[in-house]
């Protein structure tokens, strides 16, 4: 069971990763990267549950309180970058220099 | 039951992503993160789970709704690079065999039960600490993203 569950984590990791690499506006973006952190909670939820690892649940909510703050700032940049330039790619963003 | 979960959870992620329509990518990520909450209740961590439900679907998925006022309906079209689904299945496959082959290893280093989950049980001033840094900071985003909105006033009155 507990190889499932990583078998799992590690799907939504790469589903993660192929948001980021390939989607170029903001908000994707950000979904990804909450996949991102998601996997990896989902990782030492797992292993603490099935190997006893019960440190590991402290890990996860520091990186559950990370990933807030990311999408509290992310959201922002994003905000100003519209109001200022119009822009809701990140390509597009070092254009308007 | 959690293998119906976790595939549950895998489909509602791909169709966030695939999805061009943003207020259908929002709802199936913010039920992804609640499938999520629902499988950390069912292995017995609720306290892990509660938050995921809270954080993900209650706070940032507000948040996001606020970037979807200003990308509107429909994400907006862009060129998708051909080799990063290559790249990211090749990681996958990396890390599955690097861990099923390195599984034993896992299995004979597991330590004893080192403390007991009682975590939160003795002092809830850390649980409290825990919501007022979210909540802060959910509350900067929203207070700063509803500044960020609202249109400039004209200085020559």
């Amino acid at each position: 069971m507990f190889e499932i569950d990583m078998i799992f984590a590690f799907a939504l990791f790469s589903v993660g990763l192929y948001g980021i690499s390939s989607n170029r506006d903001f908000l994707r973006i950000f979904f990804s990267l909450e996949m991102l952190m998601n996997a990896v909670i989902l990782m030492l939820a797992s292993s603490a549950h099935y190997l006893g690892l019960s440190q590991n649940i402290s890990f996860a909510y520091m990186i559950m309180i990370l990933a807030t703050l990311e999408a509290a700032v992310g959201i922002l940049i994003f905000a100003a970058a519209h109001k200022f330039t119009k822009v809701v790619i990140a390509d597009d963003l070092g254009a308007q220099k | 039951m959690n293998i119906a979960l976790l595939t549950i959870a895998l489909v509602l992620a791909i169709t966030s992503l695939s999805v061009k329509q943003s207020i259908a990518s929002l709802i199936s990520f913010a039920l992804m993160m609640l499938v999520l909450g629902l499988y950390y209740i069912g292995l017995d961590e609720k306290l892990l789970g509660l938050f995921q439900i809270f954080i993900y679907t209650g706070g940032i998925a507000v948040l996001m709704l606020f970037g979807i006022t200003l990308i509107g309906r429909e994400f907006p079209k862009t060129t998708k690079s051909s080799w990063s689904a290559v790249v990211s299945f090749g990681v996958f496959v990396l890390m599955s065999a690097l861990f099923l082959t390195n599984r034993s290893l896992l299995a004979t280093n597991v330590p004893e039960i080192v403390e007991k989950k009682e975590m939160f049980a003795t002092s809830f001033s850390d649980v409290v600490i825990l919501f007022a840094l979210i909540g802060v900071s959910l509350l900067y985003g929203t207070i700063k993203m509803i500044n960020a909105l609202k249109p400039k006033r004209s200085r020559d009155v």
